[in-house]
């Protein structure tokens, strides 16, 4: 792979990475935004692929491979099961802030992220150091969501945009985060969102509803 | 491969295959399945650490084994020390443990975790680098904590040691952290051997923040004054046999930490550490051992006697310290193999203590020393056990905590001309302190003995106590043919003991010779021998009851009924019992102690002049628990009450102040830069 094509698909995958957290952010139908979070597990795992084939090491393809399953096989499809047994209510209705903001706010995130992850870049300039700032991004957005949607099931799609943010940033700035390590963050994501399933599943069979607005009474 | 590796190896695989079978096998066969794992595991360190005091040492990298720092194993002879106590303790308990676990302790999770723990504490004294020790270090704390909650359902009160063990043992890891990892920020890399090479440049100041520190942490492990509370809470609430592996096993690695961190990583230090460590090892012995003869609750008592024997075992690592700061490494040696002899007495007879214990609690189902008596013929092994545990601890010849108090008193009292004012001034107290202590010793143990086992029994329950499984009573057994070898023969052990603690001070020679069954002291006149104590005293006693037999036959011998005072026959409601026991001592400390003392009288209705019931309560609270920690937890639950301001359940609210703190941290990092 030449340094050009490479620098592309690099470029390619970060962009992708991008796009579908923000469009995430616009989408509000629930099937439509674990559809969203599948293709970018896709792209992130595209990410890890190019660096895996730039750099000739087959122990990050297979860590790319991993991904791909978890990323975009497993985790939508355990999504996907919670909201089909969620029932008929399947519309995101009210998003704390509404879509407009939420995209301008995506905006001024992507510039704090670029602001701050100047002195990464700088650090060691190259191709895969200069795609940081999307990965800082896409934790940023993902925080957003987490904390400005009512749905149980769209904040748990907040949290695994920010462990994707994480994770890109890893790539990027390493260019090879050990084995061990990533195989306990994606054991860590894969415990969490099952925790987090079951919890939503007792939450509908208690309330009926999984708006965490409604968990205020249990304040002690 | 030595001995030594291969003990280790074999203790560090059959401890997770134990745990593995706790959870696979059968509720029927799972408590002897564990607990042969958890004594073959121990037995294992046991051999290790035998090995590596004889001077079979290695030292094993496994850097992919742990992310980051990896993981790094050192057996030196110190360390094989400490495997020695931790791997028979672990025999014994696990012995016992499978008779005791029927009782109602046999589910899954708690059998699974004993073996952990052992493993756990095994792997503690033998870590090389600080990421290796800290997470040994947590997992002990951890599955200590599994195990003190077993019994949590059952009794509320374990859920309050719970939550005292889990808050304090963690504070005290925060405290060995920020002291280890200092010492590692002066330092090239994480590994020990790293630690030592940048203790000798050390910026001024860095070295004394370390040892106090961790002093601190490793303190609190060990149930030092004033970081105790959690002890005789969590050790009396935990099943008996965890409560062993705690009492004799778990808190010496306190002892350990102190000693590494001190001697061989700081290597030594100016002479007001060890004045320190002294000082509060005095005040823990004596406070010790003086709440341990109020109490008379068996186990709370037992547990405040770990605390007066930690006390004791520092003032000889501090008197060691101060010894070898004053450049005397050879009384520094005595002083220092006196602590660590008395780490492994106590050892013994607090194993073969808390077994008893437990097989009164699996008896009759209590732990008050007010409600039993009169067990000496409805369990006549555990009565043997428990009269041989507290001649052991009474520091009397011929018991085996006799022989360490007795170097640890000929260290201090040959220390005084060493040098200085300091000294001076510091060895004389230190030796009241551990004579105060070893009297006050005598007296709580012939109270939890007589009271607790002789005369009458003072409750239906130890009325109907039967003796204990068979695999209770070879446990009990195990650990008191220990204690007896340590008490008649501690020849066995002193020379490999002596050297390692010339080794740890940096002397020279050993500071015991061993001549026969006589050990003598080098450099200073003392000389003893256990064996011919012991013989000796045998020949006087059956002498005196020769004697006696002969003169008594003179005369002529008939039964009569005991005196009485006329009162009718003699019930259980006269005899004394522990609060009673302990009263004169009571009011010998009672500025101390103050305790709290309630006498409701109630009346006839017909006449104020007669008296129709008197009701007396007495307790005696933690005075320096009152003191320190009250005021803490006030001030933590006021700051409590401000934060729930903050805390309005909307889960939205809290993830947004993350997001905004996120935020706000980015964006001061972008400006500011």
């Amino acid at each position: 792979m030449s340094d050009t094509t490479y620098v592309q698909l690099l470029d390619l995958a970060c962009g992708g990475l991008l796009l579908t957290a923000v469009l995430v952010l616009w989408r509000r139908e629930l099937v439509v935004i674990i559809g969203v979070f599948a293709a970018q597990g896709l792209a992130l795992a595209a990410l890890v692929e190019v660096l895996a084939v730039h750099e000739g090491s087959a122990e990050l393809g297979g860590v790319a491979v991993g991904i791909l399953v978890l990323r975009a096989g497993v985790l939508p499809w355990l999504l996907r099961r919670a909201l089909a047994q969620a029932g008929p209510a399947r519309r995101e209705t009210r998003p704390l802030v509404n879509v407009a903001a939420s995209l301008l706010a995506a905006a001024l995130l992507t510039l704090l992220a670029y602001a701050v992850s100047q002195p990464l870049v700088t650090l060691a300039p190259s191709p895969a150091t200069h795609a940081i700032p999307v990965g800082v991004t896409v934790f940023l957005i993902g925080f957003f969501v987490l904390f400005s949607r009512r749905r149980a099931l769209s904040q748990l799609v907040g949290f695994l945009l920010m462990d994707n943010g994480i994770t890109a940033v890893g790539f990027l700035t390493t260019a090879g985060v050990g084995l061990i390590v990533e195989l306990g963050v994606s054991l860590d994501v894969l415990l969490a969102v099952l925790v987090l399933r079951i919890l939503t599943t007792r939450m509908r069979e208690t309330f009926g509803d999984t708006d965490l607005d409604e968990l205020r009474e249990l304040h002690d | 491969m030595n001995l030594a590796q291969l003990g280790l190896g074999v203790a560090v695989a059959v401890g997770p295959l134990s745990a593995i079978a706790a959870i696979l096998v059968p509720q029927r066969i799972r408590a002897t399945a564990v607990g042969a794992g958890t004594a073959a595991c121990g037995a294992a360190g046991a051999v290790s650490g035998i090995c590596a005091v004889s001077g079979q040492t290695f030292s094993l990298a496994l850097p992919a084994l742990l992310p980051l720092s990896g993981v790094m194993v050192t057996v030196d002879t110190l360390s094989g020390v400490f495997l020695v106590v931790t791997g028979g303790v672990a025999v014994a308990a696990g012995i016992y443990g499978i008779g005791y676990a029927r009782h109602g302790l046999d589910g899954r999770l708690v059998q699974a975790v004993f073996p952990l723990f052992v493993v756990a504490m095994l792997l503690v004294p033998v870590a090389a680098s600080v990421g290796t020790f800290l997470v040994c270090w947590e997992l002990m704390a951890l599955f200590s904590l599994l195990l003190v909650l077993a019994e949590h359902q059952r009794r509320p009160e374990v859920a309050v040691a719970g939550r005292w063990y889990a808050v304090m043992t963690h504070l005290g890891l925060v405290a060995i952290l920020i002291g280890l990892v200092v010492l590692a920020g002066n330092a090239t890399g994480d590994s020990f051997a790293a630690l030592r090479e940048a203790a000798r440049h050390l910026p001024p100041g860095v070295a004394d923040v370390v040892f106090v520190v961790t002093l601190v942490g490793f303190g609190s492990k060990a149930g030092i004054v004033p970081l105790h509370a959690w002890l005789p809470r969590a050790h009396p609430e935990a099943p008996s046999h965890v409560s062993v592996l705690m009492s004799a096993a778990m808190v010496n690695l306190g002892v350990y930490g102190i000693v590494r961190v001190g001697f061989d990583l700081l290597g030594g230090g100016p002479r007001w550490w060890w004045l320190l460590v002294l000082v509060l090892g005095a005040a823990s012995a004596v406070y010790g051992i003086l709440q341990a003869a109020m109490s008379a609750d068996l186990k709370r008592l037992l547990g405040y006697s770990t605390t007066e024997n930690m006390g004791l075992v520092l003032v000889g690592v501090g008197a060691a310290g101060m010894f070898a700061s004053a450049g005397n490494t050879v009384l520094a040696g005595l002083a220092l193999a006196a602590a660590l002899l008395h780490v492994i007495n106590h050892a013994a007879f607090k194993t073969l203590l808390f077994l008893a214990a437990g097989s009164v609690l699996h008896a009759t189902g209590s732990r008050d020393l007010d409600a039993l008596g009169g067990l000496r013929t409805r369990m006549p092994a555990t009565t043997a056990a428990f009269g041989l545990g507290a001649l052991a601890a009474s520091a009397l010849p011929p018991g085996t905590a006799f022989v360490s108090e007795w170097l640890l008193l000929q260290a201090l009292i040959h220390g005084l001309p060493a040098s200085g004012v300091t000294t001076a001034i510091a060895m004389p107290v230190a030796v009241a302190a551990v004579a105060l202590t070893a009297g006050l010793a005598v007296a709580t143990f012939v109270k939890a003995f007589g009271v607790g086992f002789l005369a009458r029994p003072r409750s239906a329950a130890a009325e109907k106590a039967s003796e204990s499984p068979v695999s209770m009573l070879v446990g009990m057994g195990l650990a008191g043919v220990g204690a007896v070898v340590l008490a008649l023969a501690p020849t066995l052990v002193l020379p490999a003991l002596g050297s390692v603690a010339a080794r740890t001070v940096g002397s020279a020679d050993s500071p015991t010779v061993v001549d026969g069954v006589t050990v003598r002291l080098a450099e200073v006149a003392g000389s003893l021998s256990p064996l011919m104590l012991a013989v000796a005293l045998v020949a006087a006693i059956m002498l005196t009851v020769g004697v006696l037999r002969v003169v008594a036959t003179r005369r002529a011998r008939r039964a009569a009924r005991l005196w009485d005072c006329g009162a009718g026959p003699l019930s259980a409601r006269m005899e004394y019992t522990a609060t009673s026991f302990a009263e004169p001592l009571q009011r010998v400390f009672d500025n101390v102690l103050q305790p709290e003392t309630d006498v409701d009288v109630t009346h006839t209705r017909e006449s104020s002049y007669l008296v129709e019931a008197v009701a007396y309560r007495r307790r005696v609270p933690d005075r320096i628990e009152r003191r320190l920690y009250q005021p803490v937890l006030k001030l933590v639950s006021a700051w409590g009450r401000v934060g729930r301001r903050l805390a309005t359940g909307s889960v939205h609210r809290y993830l947004g102040y993350g997001f905004y703190a996120v935020i706000a941290v980015l964006l001061v990092l972008a400006v500011t830069r």
